[in-house]
């Protein structure tokens, strides 16, 4: 199996922007954006398919680590 | 109870003391010092000399100051020089076959600054991304003709996929003097041991692809062959070579 070339990989780089634009825009429900999906899994391997979707959820991890910070959980009450 | 406080008498002995009928005394002083200078003239002279020394001096304290600046920074240079000579990092000499299938080692590129990275051609968008954000620093840096050349380098991590036929389609996406480098995995083993990158095959899938875990830095080699710096995915291409003509120049200036 090849590698997908220069204008392959810009082909699927576009189809997840319009995804993810798409899921952004529906508040991550997946299906209004049922069309960008497949077009998505035509365009990248599958392998790159379930790469980027781990991607986006550590993105979106990320980001909300970045506005809204880190609480860190509560641990065992110390006796005081 | 005895208290111990000033007597009145002692109150009495200092008031008692008479003050000095000083003004005129003062008045005298006063003449003598506004009084007509009969030097004036080399008053002046004075002054311009005090100036001129005053300057001399300045300026020889600040010329000591410089030199000593500067040994210092020369001296912090070759210090820098010699730990990175003591750092384990890309001391060996990687044997490698290039995308033309000619077999290159690190002597190879002995005498020209490198830029190096680590990647595999079926990397969805880490590797793509930094080859192009190096492309465009040697680009960059190619504009600029008092600077020396810079030649950057790929080396796969995932040689059991990336023959020298599928590194040599995958280069020509990328700056054109880029040479892509594989070997056996041995080979390639040993070249990213030297610069202590991680890599590591994820689970295949059905059609038997499969993702390459690895380090993503760019590591910056000079002329001697000696690793000098690093950068990381947030680097840009304008900080990165920004850092490369700093190095360049402090090389420069060391000789």
């Amino acid at each position: 199996m090849t590698a997908p070339n220069s204008a392959e990989r810009k082909a699927c780089w576009g189809a997840r922007d319009d995804l993810w634009k798409c899921l952004d825009e529906h508040k991550d429900q997946t299906g209004p954006c049922e069309n960008f999906q497949k077009q998505f899994e035509a365009s990248c391997p599958a392998q790159w398919v379930k790469y980027f979707a781990k991607r986006r959820d550590f993105l979106k991890y990320k980001d909300k680590m970045q506005t809204e910070g880190f609480t860190p959980a509560e641990g065992p009450k110390q006796k005081s | 109870v005895v208290l111990h406080t000033p007597s009145p008498l002692s109150y009495s002995f200092k008031s008692a003391v008479p003050r000095p009928t000083g003004p005129a005394h003062f008045i005298h002083r006063c003449f003598l010092t506004t009084g007509p200078k009969p030097g004036a003239k080399s008053a002046k002279l004075q002054l311009r000399t005090r100036l001129a020394v005053t300057l001399v001096f300045g300026a020889g304290l600040m010329g000591v100051w410089w030199y000593v600046y500067s040994e210092k920074q020369q001296m912090a240079q070759r210090q820098r020089i010699e730990q990175l000579k003591k750092v384990a990092l890309g001391q060996g000499n990687f044997c490698l076959t290039d995308h033309t299938g000619r077999r290159r080692n690190k002597r190879d590129f002995l005498g020209e600054w490198v830029l190096l990275y680590f990647g595999f051609t079926h990397c969805p968008d880490i590797c793509p991304e930094e080859l192009e954000k190096l492309s465009a620093v040697v680009a960059a840096l190619d504009k600029d003709p008092a600077l020396p050349r810079v030649q950057p380098l790929f080396v796969t991590v995932d040689p059991v996929r990336d023959d020298v036929a599928a590194v040599g389609k995958y280069v020509k996406d990328f700056h054109p003097r880029l040479i892509g480098l594989t070997g056996t995995e041995e080979e390639v083993k040993e070249a990213g041991r030297d610069y202590r990158v991680y890599a590591s095959a994820g689970p295949k899938d059905e059609d038997g692809d499969y993702i390459v875990d690895h380090t993503i830095l760019i590591y910056l080699v000079n002329p001697d062959g000696l690793f000098l710096d690093y950068y990381n995915r947030m680097k840009s291409e304008e900080q990165i070579s920004e850092s490369i003509r700093n190095h360049m120049k402090s090389v420069l200036s060391c000789v």
